[in-house]
């Protein structure tokens, strides 16, 4: 479902030489029914990547194909086939909570005899039924992350992007929304979900991506990598491999 | 394009809109309650105000005649006044007169003052004397003193805090009646007699001093009126002998002209800048708003497209601008109608009834609204999505504001009516054409109209393009909050240098241009000035060579050395192979009689040339120069540095944008603009846009080069031949001799044309697929350019 091959992306910085790469030919694929993990530090190219795959930006070199479709050429046909949440994604502080999920239903063009029930139906599995009528000003983050939730599944896309969805939150809410991808995951959907946190991926996610200063340094199941590396602990790969790349980095410059 | 998205966010952003208190304020309760609260604040402040009186200092009041008198009761007489009232708003000092002890602390200073005045009087008479003498040096010393005495009596005038000060001279009443006495006896004879007058004093720099010396001086005319009339009657003369010829004035304006005068001069200026300030807090709502609650990114990933998104967010601004603008209209009507008939005495009594304009009016000002706020909705949205904040949005709100002022407040100049080139500009062309239509003389307008809507709309569409394109920039919605260093951005200039100069680098090299163009006015119109009519053509040709080098080639060169890394890109240093050349010349002249024909008749279009440029004209034609020298100024430098400028540095900075077709279009419009006058902004932009084609298609800056000296150069030749075409025969059916000079027949400017079109055809298809990106291998030379020295 998602197919990214070489994909990079350079910013315009003054401070650096020919601009900051924010990805550096990153490439992985996502499966239907599967949980592809992004882990890597802030600042490590996780939001660009996925901002890429939501079209959002656009890539300077690589291809990046999504439910069939290339990010590029065909950005809208890739928007109307994902569900996309991350920090940034927020909710209008002057809508209720049934006018926002509705508003972006029918901007995804579902009819209105399709949209009223299946809102319905959201809101009753999400247990937002009290806060419908709630202004976006009024909620607290973990209703605002409620709704987003909502938004970003009223119209069952069969490919879904989580953008570090836990942070900020309690661990009531944060439970709730990693609940939520697991039952989405469950219904066969094609799911990237990136996070700073290792604990989410070890109980979530089927392969694991880890990301850092704009390179995939290892990618495959939890298994392969703990066998591959020979570490048994998640938190010690990483940072090994953190090491690892920082002083080939270094060797690169000296 | 779904127009069913764009209605759904056309409804949800003004649904959002309507929930937000502050807009609600600022569109709808704002305007309802300003001017009413405006007019209740005038009619207290007229209520409080009451005026300080202003002291006058008469001295010599026991010179003054008795019969008519000036003073009554220590005041001015309330008859001299065309308010009685207004008597008491003079307080009189006089030299019989003084109780308070300011008033004979004034009167101390005011007294020495009169031997002061007598002394000057003295020294006057003596000035000239001596210039009547010829005597310098004493009508130096003389001057000088004169000088001396003024300063003392200014100083004196200053310290004693009065207004004005009046000097009876002695024996001013003996006088009159004396006078009289001569007319009387004289018989045959012509009588002559002269008297001393009074002086009055004031400081005309001092605003009170001003106003009351104004009222002094109306005083004393109403009273010399009334002495002269008295002396005619006496000596046996006519009272109509000093005014022969008085013409009555008869005032035939209507009350409702009256009123429609006012409103032609209110709706237009007050439309424009509420259609603009009513769009622009929604349009920041909308843009940089979104963009600082977090909701941008939402929006963008929804399936609607981003022009989707940004038309539904303009009109949503426009309907909030066209309310704003609509509230604020009706409430100042009805507000101003009013008052109107509130007001009993005064300049506004006479439109007792301040009848609102027509329906057929009002329906115009609907209909000029229309555009004026799509034009301002589309440009505050473009400039709202490019702020990071709100308050960065704000900032650009009086840049807008100050220009949309000025062409308002240029609009509303009485002197300024509408001609064709006005209804074709922005801004101005609906507030003139509202201006016309709502005057009580309604010149015919309707010709106007349809070409104000028409490039009314036409702008409005540009603007729009422009927040879609802005809408679309990655850079612009995703903008960092970035801390400037200057040091830091200027070593990135200079160190990541690309082979041709960046958008924002034309740019700027143009507005330093522009700049250097209008900080040399001064520079270039001072020698001029000085020179007599002989020299000034050489001098002036001198200046332009001048101007060319230093003004439009400099910038560009520098730029281009410092900025880029290959020279030879930047300015298109290569050789274009040689049959371009002479076909650029070619077309160069079979253009120049297609382009003069189409000045020719695009002339009624522009308001009439300035006077300095046809003195240029007049100074070409003119013999006695060697022909060199015009060759020079007005062929030779202007074709190699501005190709140098605008094919060279603008064009390429421009092509970085990415966009040819816009690349050729902005070189070609800045091209226009500096060449100043209308007229000749609009025939180089067209001819740029010829040129910006040769040198995108060719490669290569040389062609231009010959285009442009060959263009200007029979431009030339027929400014001082061109009146000297055989005639007769064959010739006629190409050339025509009139009082403009040379013109051409239709059958010439048709085979020019057909001509044209085939060489542009060839250009346009110059070496397609060959991309020679790597023919600048000599280029730039192995050692860097040295710039100094």
């Amino acid at each position: 479902m998602i197919h990214v091959e070489q994909l990079t992306k350079r910013f315009a910085d003054l401070r650096l030489d020919g601009g900051f790469t924010a990805l550096d030919h990153v490439s992985f694929h996502v499966q239907p029914g599967e949980i592809f993990g992004l882990l890597g530090p802030n600042g490590a190219g996780k939001t660009t990547c996925l901002r890429i795959l939501s079209t959002v930006l656009r890539p300077t070199s690589g291809t990046a194909m999504v439910a069939g479709y290339d990010v590029a050429t065909h950005p809208e046909e890739v928007r109307s086939r994902i569900g996309f949440m991350s920090n940034n994604t927020g909710i209008y502080d002057r809508m209720t909570a049934y006018e926002m999920v509705a508003y972006f239903g029918r901007l995804y063009g579902i009819p209105e005899n399709i949209l009223q029930p299946r809102i319905d139906h959201l809101f009753d599995r999400l247990n937002m039924q009290e806060i419908r009528d709630v202004l976006g000003s009024k909620m607290s983050t973990g209703m605002k992350q409620k709704v987003s939730i909502a938004r970003t599944i009223v119209h069952d896309p069969p490919v879904l992007i989580f953008d570090e969805p836990t942070s900020g939150l309690d661990v009531l809410v944060a439970r709730t929304v990693v609940e939520e991808i697991r039952a989405l995951r469950d219904q066969g959907k094609c799911i990237i979900y990136s996070t700073h946190i290792m604990r989410e991926v070890e109980k979530l996610c089927h392969r694991i991506g880890i990301i850092y200063k704009g390179q995939i340094l290892a990618i495959g199941s939890l298994a392969e990598l703990q066998d591959q590396y020979a570490k048994t602990d998640m938190e010690a790969l990483f940072f090994e491999l953190i090491d690892r790349h920082d002083e080939l980095l270094q060797g690169a410059k000296s | 394009m779904r127009w069913r998205n764009v209605g759904l966010i056309f409804r949800r952003e003004v649904l959002d809109q309507l929930r937000d208190r502050r807009t609600l304020f600022m569109i709808a309760v704002l305007p309802i309650l300003l001017y009413p609260a405006l007019g209740i604040g005038m009619v207290q402040l007229t209520v409080l105000f009451s005026e300080q009186p202003r002291t006058v200092v008469v001295l010599g009041t026991a010179s003054l005649p008795d019969d008519p008198p000036l003073l009554a009761d220590h005041h001015f007489a309330e008859e001299w006044f065309r308010n009685p009232a207004d008597a008491s708003k003079l307080e009189v000092i006089t030299d019989s007169h003084a109780d308070t002890p300011r008033q004979q602390a004034l009167l101390a200073v005011a007294t020495p003052m009169k031997e002061l005045l007598a002394q000057r009087e003295v020294l006057t008479s003596q000035i000239f004397t001596a210039q009547q003498a010829g005597d310098v040096a004493s009508l130096a010393r003389l001057k000088e003193q004169a000088t001396q005495l003024t300063d003392d009596l200014s100083t004196r005038f200053n310290d004693g805090e009065m207004q004005v000060l009046i000097v009876i001279p002695e024996g001013f009443a003996n006088n009159l009646e004396r006078m009289k006495a001569e007319v009387l006896q004289r018989g045959d004879q012509a009588a002559a007699f002269d008297y001393p007058r009074p002086a009055l004093l004031q400081n005309s720099a001092d605003e009170k001093s001003l106003i009351a010396a104004n009222r002094v001086q109306h005083v004393l005319d109403n009273w010399e009126r009334a002495i002269l009339r008295k002396t005619l009657e006496e000596v046996g003369l006519p009272a109509s002998l000093p005014e022969p010829v008085h013409a009555d004035a008869i005032d035939l304006a209507r009350q409702e002209e009256l009123a429609a005068n006012v409103w032609s001069k209110l709706f237009p200026a007050l439309l424009v800048i509420m259609s603009l300030t009513g769009a622009f807090y929604p349009a920041i709502d909308l843009g940089a708003g979104e963009k600082e609650r977090g909701t941008m990114e939402t929006l963008l990933i929804c399936p609607a497209s981003r022009t989707e998104i940004v038309l539904g967010k303009f009109l949503t601004v426009q309907l909030f601008s066209a309310a704003t603008a609509i509230l604020n209209l009706s409430s100042l009507g009805f507000t101003g109608k009013y008052m109107v008939s509130l007001a009993e005495s005064g300049a506004m009594s006479r439109m007792v009834d301040l009848a609102l304009p027509p329906v057929t009016a009002l329906m115009w000002v609907v209909v000029m609204l229309v555009p004026l706020s799509a034009l301002f909705s589309a440009l505050c949205l473009a400039f709202a999505t490019f702020a990071r904040s709100s308050k960065e949005g704000q900032y650009y709100l009086t840049p807008l504001l100050m220009v949309t002022l000025g062409l308002t407040v240029f609009c509303l100049s009485p002197a300024v009516e509408m001609q064709p080139f006005y209804s074709v500009m922005p801004v101005m062309g609906p507030a003139l054409l509202l201006k016309g239509l709502l005057s009580p003389t309604a010149s015919s307008m309707t010709v106007y109209i349809l070409p104000v809507l028409c490039t009314s709309f036409g702008y409005s569409i540009l603007a729009l393009w422009w927040a879609i394109d802005q809408f679309g920039s990655e850079d612009v919605l995703f903008r960092e909050a970035e801390r400037f260093d200057v040091r830091l951005w200027l070593r990135h200039l200079l160190r990541d240098k690309e082979a041709t100069p960046s958008f924002s680098e034309a740019m700027f090299c143009f507005v330093l241009i522009m700049l250097l163009q209008f900080a040399a006015m001064k520079v270039f119109q001072t020698p001029l000035q000085r020179a007599t009519p002989d020299q000034r053509g050489v001098l002036m040709m001198q200046l332009l060579i001048i101007q060319q080098l230093v003004i439009v080639a400099t910038p560009p060169l520098f730029m281009g050395v410092m900025l880029t890394s290959s020279v030879g890109e930047t300015f298109r240093l290569k050789w274009p192979g040689l049959f371009a050349i002479p076909l650029a010349m070619v077309l160069a002249v079979v253009l120049h009689p297609l382009s003069l024909e189409f000045a020719a008749r695009m002339s009624w279009f522009f308001p009439p040339l300035p006077e300095s440029v046809t003195e240029v004209l007049s100074t070409i034609a003119r013999d006695d120069f060697s022909w060199w020298m015009p060759l020079l100024a007005f062929a030779v430098a202007p074709a190699i540095c501005e190709e140098i400028a605008f094919r060279g540095f603008l064009l390429s900075g421009f092509k970085r944008g990415g966009r040819e077709g816009l690349a050729i279009v902005l070189s070609a419009l800045t091209f226009g603009i500096i060449h100043m006058i209308p007229q000749q902004v609009l025939n180089a932009s067209l001819l740029g846009l010829v040129l910006g084609l040769v040198a995108v298609r060719t490669r290569s800056l040389f062609p231009g080069i010959a285009f442009h000296f060959a263009y200007n150069g029979l431009e030339l030749v027929r400014n001082k031949y061109g009146g000297h075409v055989p005639q007769g025969g064959l010739w006629d059916w190409f050339f025509l001799v009139d009082s403009d000079g040379l013109r051409y027949q239709p059958a010439l400017l048709g085979l020019c044309f057909a001509t044209a079109v085939l060489i542009l055809v060839l250009f346009q298809n110059w070496q397609r697929g060959t991309k020679t990106a790597t023919a600048y291998s000599a280029w730039p030379p192995e050692k860097p350019l040295q710039l100094s020295g």
